[in-house]
């Protein structure tokens, strides 16, 4: 769906890859202000031995615990008179030091590990893991516990038990995308190139894993920095007078009830610099996610953005139960528009079958979930156009009256539905979903009815299947469930997204027979999509073809295959190969199809074209009559004297 | 941007009402239970709820050694004698009299009669023999109910023998000033035979002795309950009950004494103090008690082999600033290694070295100090060791002021002792440390005679050796005059005093806080918790 | 099934002899052991020596450690250095407790947590996720032994609507509500945190799967978003924390310790503390194997659940 506008995108490496992401990072507030704090800090500590702070050390124990704001210290005075805000900058230091460091250590180790498991497999992959779950069984402040009894307190001593407590969860991220990479094709290639593991490790597995190291190290630091307070709040960290921030907390922990700032002082940085760590790695965390780029990070609404440029009434012009005119939609991206649909017109009488047939990407999908609002939203927004049914616009409808109509006038049938059935639910419970959401009958008539419908698009043994889930179903029979559900509700149009395209061929063709026979059973109007003309052919009574957003020719179903007049047309159907005409050249069509996002004012067709002209791309053209209804974009048709 | 849709719609925006409307009545409902049932902040009448710093070790007294436990202890059972109130002098208890022979080996004890143990055996002369034979008698049956580390208090006992039922006679190895002392310390307490019998190795937690409160139960962590004994010999005591909370962390501590959850706290953090200084509603006690804080200096190496250099740290370290500004006034300075509480054998012309930097590089000079780093030990706990960092501290940063580089290492309690004890040679100049004792003679012979040397299991680990120290010690050790000893310890203290073995910081005053409801409370110097003439409300 | 769920036990007892083998080795390089934690001050290298025979510390450590193997296989714990009780008594008082905390705690972070999660998500770039989202930041950033100071302050102090610390009251108390009222400020405090990572792993799940077709088909078949977010996404976003969940429960377990510090709750995770510093290896080492066992039966426990919610799942 939202691949349309992958194609034709400029791929990024290096330099640009990493600008793209920085902005990505600058572009959300929250992570920007993380930055922010986060480079604050970062930069005091980095300046405290130039900056005017009095001595940290230095004791004055008939001045202490004096409050801050008063006299010249500003922060105050700890219990052994030593002023606070001298301590809380090289604290905040030292912490930071502390923090940085573990996570190095623990993303160094934890890596290796993971690379090692998730690379050589078998054994060591076990071994390795095995000692991972039991580091991660042992309780971890109980481990950080033990391991400084052991080597004594100390910042140091506390810094490598921190960061050995972390090693779990760089060991058990890393190891999965170091196994989902272990088999990938160019490690084969490397492998066979006679590229040795251990060069294979640097130069292939360890870039590639590199994101996910990095989305780590972000989500742990936060809590190194706070296991490491933790330990010297515990009096295992920092030693006297060396101050970091957990220290801090800890000497304050007794003072809690006369001299409350002295504790929360500290925490209160601490808590500030986790957060901001936490809010910075969040947004790197979303830059390195390949779905933000794309601007599809939020979830979709119920309904598409509707942004209609013109306002459209009810006016003239009814043709047929089902009727676009103009319907334009949109993909705006971080920084692009994708214009995957340009003003699209067709209409559809009642019992009626019409194709749209196009290439992948011609925006003839983006089309039929348009007709009801489902385009993903963000980033899809209708930017123009009309749909009318039954003499009302759909567009201009409310949520709860477009859902009166999605599934009970208007339904859907959709391509691949592996991925568009719920996996958790028997197929039973689904189409019986579908018949309570329009109909107030009750659950066990429904699930009645629902087994009569499997039946109906011959589902061997429905009242048995019917409790089965998709992923025990085969193809052709997950399509069927989604066609009983499309019927459900007697519906008056059916919009049939690539409704074979999954399927072998004899299935294809029981799926079609079978698409048929209902349609003409029920007189249901049906818009049907396909890139396969052969399929178009024949189930369709008009076809319509797109490219590029636009139809580009119209017209009834031998109309169409016999005499194509758009030139598009024409390649596409030589594209089909013919069954048993002998050994031929594959026919291709030159070029690509251009982005949508950079698509020409003229011809979109045109540098394709054996036959464009100079006219051709200077303006958009409209659709110009052939013959009777059939019509077609084009300045040059073909059988038609120009 | 665009009209867009609402995120949820009227069926999402019901459930999530409906969701958030139970948690509110979960919560009105956690409301109201914590207003209803008993007024909260207060505790039952009659009943006496002290909040300990740890959760006993074990309710046998021959087996511990830490004053925590001893708090119940005391209240659990009773000894043949015990310390005069507000002395650490000895009066009558379980033994009506006694006498001592000339010679110092024998003494006879004339016991009370009619005394009964909670589980209602009778106490006589068989078991205060038993009790002694299962401490310090290998071949006794039950001398596997132990560790007793403080058994060598007895040590000079050579046997116990039982004259009549209600007489028993101690003989003694060697005159043995400290005896009685000993004998009202915990370690001398008397258990029932009978339940050691029959619980064995489990006595600890099944106590049952002579005192004024019956043990009821433990329940790990959370409480020890005492009930009153009704037939106890001194008079029942009129409290209904008594429950020990160990509550570790200070601060839940305080809270719990600020919001009305316990009635009495002892060892209250000294910063903590002020928030008790409401009179209406608290009452603050401080007792000055058998207790030296000092710093062991490592006397067979340098610098501190040269006494210049032991005295320059005494005058260079500001105990005052220590005693008043970080221990809030909860300490005194110490001036020599016996305590003031020790009223009868304290030398109180002795003053303690003042603060005199100055001085302190003079004789840091006078002694050719090579400047090399100094290592100093500190703990960061322990029982009597006060606030061990902020001290170490403070010491370190005096020291700094006079010249002498000091790193500190800090450890935890028992590996601290485990670096200490066995002698500070090629470890550390300086190392804290804290006793709390029962005699004048514990301490200086335990820790500062030649004789106590670590390769000869004493507790010198700074190895200080002076013989003349050594002849008093002994001496006072076998005189049973008490004039006597007096004037033997106050000559041991001046000599002490200018060698400087030590590093003398303070002496804790222990304290503690009550509400106005308990009455007829008074700490000991003894530091005992002796709650049998307690009242409440 | 059933199958599975005894394999994974199985599966448990080389992870338990693994810990048990770290922890003996762990506490071999701790400097002092268990008879001078008993010793304490009055330590002398002879006492020490006795004392170490008594207790059978004389011996090598991997006698020692057979030793405790083979008493551990009739069900024998060893009796505790420091307390002088059986370490099976202590270990059982203390684990009853820290489940009860551990229990509750983990409810209301995963109740919380994924409602939260789910608000947000549905609700997303609205006030509503903007307050969700920065309460989680503030919850998985703050210091918890802090914040459970604070509270005891705020509501047991202060406005003494709460108990301080402790299970039930001394005197007279027990019964249920007794309970509930000391459970409320240590178990709050505990679930903060582990609410944060519920939350916005719900959050990242539901969003995840609100962009699959099978929403949109949902959505096509007319289905209600409430019934699209709750019945449709939810199901399947809780397939994808169920297994953070068994990971959390161990964090509530092990984090336990500094709550039950400060609220003196007299759990394991306290027990756990002082036995290292009373170098009590017999009793480290139960209640290690008890709370890694209850770890790893928390994980197969939030496994098997994910293999009820969703058949798709194998095992």
């Amino acid at each position: 769906m939202t691949a349309q506008f992958n194609r034709g995108a400029v791929s990024m490496h290096g330099r640009a890859w990493a600008a793209n992401r920085v902005r990505l990072v600058s572009s959300n507030p929250l992570s920007t202000f993380g930055a922010i704090v986060l480079t604050l800090i970062a930069v005091i500590a980095l300046i405290a031995p130039i900056l005017p702070l009095l001595p940290p050390d230095a004791t004055d124990p008939t001045n202490r615990l004096i409050r801050p704001f008063i006299g010249n210290h500003f922060l105050g005075t700890d219990q052994l008179g030593r002023d606070i805000l001298a301590r809380l900058v090289w604290g905040t230091r030292l912490s930071l030091a502390v923090g940085l460091s573990a996570t190095c250590v623990s993303a160094i180790i934890g890596s290796t590990i993971g690379i090692s498991a998730g690379y050589f497999g078998g054994l060591v992959d076990s071994l390795l893991m095995r000692a991972i779950d039991m580091l991660m069984a042992f309780p971890y402040v109980l481990l950080a516990l033990t391991i400084v009894a052991a080597l004594g307190p100390g910042l140091f001593n506390a810094l490598i038990a921190v960061a050995i407590v972390n090693v779990p969860f760089f060991a058990r991220n890393v190891r999965g995308a170091a196994l989902g990479i272990a088999h990938r094709e160019f490690i084969d290639a490397a492998r066979l190139s006679g590229k040795g593991n251990f060069s294979i490790l640097i130069s292939e597995v360890f870039p590639n894993v590199l994101p996910i190291v990095v989305v780590t190290m972000s989500t742990t630091i936060g809590w190194m920095i706070l296991e490491t307070a933790g330990l010297s709040f515990l009096g295992l960290g920092s030693q006297p007078p060396q101050a970091d921030l957990g220290s801090m907390l800890g000497e304050g922990r007794k003072l809690l009830l006369n001299a409350p700032y002295s504790s929360a002082i500290p925490g209160a940085i601490v808590f500030l610099l986790v957060m901001a760590v936490n809010l910075l790695g969040d947004g790197i965390r979303d830059a390195l996610d390949p779905r933000l780029h794309s601007g599809a990070a939020s979830q979709p609404a119920p309904v598409t953005s509707i942004a209609r440029r013109q306002s459209h009434d009810n006016a003239d012009r009814h043709q047929g139960i089902l009727e676009v005119s103009g319907l334009s939609t949109e993909f705006r991206g971080a920084h692009e528009a994708y214009k995957a649909v340009n003003s699209v017109s067709f209409a559809i009488r009642k019992g009626e079958c019409l194709g749209l047939v196009g290439e992948s990407g011609s925006g003839k999908s983006v089309t039929a979930l348009s007709l009801l609002a489902l385009v993903q939203s963000p980033p899809g927004i209708i930017t123009d156009g009309a749909v009318w049914f039954r003499g009302e616009d759909l567009l201009s409808k409310n949520a709860s009256a477009l859902r009166f109509i999605r599934g009970g006038r208007v339904s859907y049938i959709f391509q691949d539905p592996q991925s568009t059935l719920h996996p958790l639910f028997t197929i039973g419970e689904q189409v019986a979903e579908a018949i309570r959401v329009h109909q107030r009958i009750a659950r066990g008539a429904a699930w009645k009815k629902a087994v009569q419908l499997l039946d109906t698009v011959r589902i061997p043994n429905a009242r048995h299947r019917a409790r089965s889930y998709p992923h025990e179903l085969s193809g052709g029979m997950r399509q069927r469930v989604g066609i009983a559900m499309a019927l459900a509700n007697g519906p008056e149009v059916l919009i049939a997204d690539e409704p074979t395209t999954a399927l072998d061929v004899t299935v294809q063709a029981q799926v079609l027979r079978l698409l048929d026979e209902l349609r003409r059973q029920n007189d249901t109007a049906v818009l049907f999509i396909t890139h396969d003309f052969g399929v178009a052919s024949e189930i369709c009574d008009r076809i319509a073809v797109m490219y590029a957003g636009q139809i580009v020719e119209l017209g009834t179903t031998e109309d169409v295959l016999e005499h194509p007049a758009h030139p598009y047309t024409r390649r596409l159907i030589d594209c089909v190969p013919a069954l048993g005409s002998g050994r031929r050249v594959f026919e291709t069509i030159r070029g690509m199809a251009p982005a949508t996002n950079r698509l020409p004012s003229g011809c979109a067709f045109a540098d394709r074209c054996d036959f464009a002209t100079a006219e051709c791309a200077a303006e958009p053209i409209a659709l110009l009559e052939i013959d009777g209804d059939h019509v077609a974009r084009c300045l040059h048709p073909l059988g038609v004297a120009s | 941007m665009s009209v867009a849709m609402s995120g949820l719609a009227p069926q999402g925006r019901t459930a999530m009402r409906r969701i958030m409307l139970r948690l509110a009545t979960a919560l009105f409902a956690v409301g109201a239970i914590s207003n209803g049932g008993s007024v909260f902040a207060g505790t039952p009448p009659k009943v006496l709820i002290v909040g300990q710093i740890a959760e006993p070790k074990s309710l046998d007294p021959a087996a511990v050694t830490a004053v925590n436990d001893f708090r119940i202890l005391m209240n659990l059972y009773d000894g043949l004698v015990r310390y005069k109130d507000g002395a650490l002098e000895v009066e009558p208890a379980l033994a009506k009299s006694w006498k001592i022979s000339s010679d110092g080996l024998a003494y006879t004890f004339a016991l009370r009669p009619g005394v009964k143990f909670h589980d209602g055996s009778d106490f006589a002369a068989d078991t205060v023999k038993f009790n002694f034979d299962r401490m310090l008698d290998e071949k006794s049956p039950y001398h596997d109910t132990g560790p007793f580390p403080l058994s060598f208090f007895f040590s000079a006992i050579k046997e116990v023998k039982v004259i009549d039922s209600l007489t028993v006679e101690f003989d003694l190895k060697e005159p043995y000033a400290p005896f009685l002392s000993n004998l009202a310390y915990p370690t001398g307490l008397i258990v029932s035979p009978e339940a050691i019998k029959k619980f064995g190795k489990d006595i600890g937690r099944h106590p049952s002795g002579t005192g004024p409160f019956v043990f009821k139960e433990w329940e790990s962590n959370s409480k020890v309950v005492l009930e009153r004994n009704p037939t106890y010999w001194d008079g029942a005591p009129k409290l209904e009950a008594v429950v020990f909370r160990p509550i570790t962390d200070a601060n839940t501590r305080v809270a719990e004494m600020l919001s009305g959850g316990i009635d009495l706290m002892v060892e209250v953090p000294p910063d903590a103090l002020a928030q008790f200084k409401d009179g209406a509603q608290y009452q603050i006690y401080q007792q000055s008690g058998p207790h030296v804080w000092f710093l062991i200096l490592n006397a067979k190496e340098p610098p501190f082999n040269d006494k210049r250099m032991r005295q320059a740290v005494n005058y260079a370290v500001n105990k005052k600033a220590i005693a008043e500004n970080i221990l809030q006034g909860t300490a005194q300075v110490a001036a020599g290694p016996t305590p003031p509480a020790f009223a009868w054998a304290y030398d109180d012309t002795l003053q303690p070295y003042p603060y005199d930097p100055t001085k302190a590089k003079e004789l840091i000079k006078a002694s050719g100090y090579d400047g090399k780093e100094l290592t100093f030990y500190v703990t960061e706990g322990g029982s009597g060791m006060l606030d061990p960092v902020p001290m170490g501290t403070a010491i370190q940063a005096d020291l700094a002021a006079v010249g002498l580089k000091v790193k500190i290492e800090t450890y935890e309690w028992n590996t601290f002792l485990g670096k200490v004890n066995p002698g500070l040679e090629g470890k550390a100049n300086l190392a804290e440390m804290a006793w709390m004792t029962n005699d004048p003679d514990t301490l200086p012979y335990l820790a500062l005679r030649t004789a106590a040397w670590p390769d000869k299991q004493g507790f010198n680990s700074g190895y200080y050796s002076n013989p003349d120290v050594d002849k008093l010690l002994e001496e006072a050790r076998k005189s049973t005059d008490q004039a006597e000893r007096a004037t033997l310890y106050k000559k041991m203290q001046e000599i002490v005093h200018d060698d400087a073995p030590w590093l003398f910081v303070a002496n804790w005053k222990q304290n503690a806080i009550a509400t106005v409801a308990v009455k007829n409370f008074k700490l000991q110097p003894s530091f005992f918790l002796l709650l049998h003439d307690v009242t409440k409300g | 099934m059933l199958n599975y769920i005894v394999k994974r036990l199985l599966a448990l007892v080389p992870i338990l002899l693994g810990l048990s083998l770290i922890v003996f080795l762990i506490m071999a390089l701790i400097p002092g052991d268990p008879a001078l934690a008993i010793l304490g001050s009055y330590a002398t290298p002879d006492s020490l020596a006795s004392l170490r025979v008594e207790l059978g510390l004389d011996r090598s450590l991997p006698m020692q450690y057979f030793i405790w193997l083979g008493n551990i296989v009739h069900g024998d714990f060893g009796r505790s250095y420091s307390l002088n009780r059986p370490v099976l008594d202590e270990i059982v008082e203390r684990f009853g407790a820290t489940l009860i905390l551990s229990a509750t705690a983990f409810i209301l972070c995963t109740v919380w947590g994924v409602l939260a999660g789910i608000a947000s998500a549905a609700r997303q770039h609205t006030w509503a996720d903007r307050i969700v989202t920065i309460s989680v930041l503030i919850g998985i950033s703050v210091p918890s032994f802090w914040l459970g100071l604070l509270l005891i302050l705020l509501f047991a102090v202060h406005l003494q609507w709460l108990p301080v610390s402790g299970m039930y009251e001394v005197y007279g108390g027990g019964g249920f509500f007794d309970l509930l009222r000391h459970l409320i400020l240590p178990a709050v405090t505990l679930s903060v945190v582990a609410t944060g990572v519920i939350a916005r792993l719900t959050r990242a799940s539901m969003l995840e799967v609100l962009r699959q077709d099978y929403i949109r088909t949902a959505r096509a078949k007319g289905v209600g978003e409430g019934s699209v977010i709750f019945r449709h996404a939810f199901k399947i976003a809780l397939v994808n924390v169920v297994p953070v969940l068994g990971v959390q429960a161990g964090f509530v377990l092990g984090g336990a310790v500094y709550i039950e510090t400060v609220f003196q709750w007299p759990g394991i995770g306290q027990m756990l503390v002082s036995a290292i510093s009373t170098r009590d290896v017999l009793l480290i080492q139960g209640g290690v194997l008890v709370v890694a066992a209850s770890y790893v039966f928390f994980n197969l426990l939030a496994d098997v659940i994910q293999h009820v919610v969703d058949p798709r799942v194998g095992i």
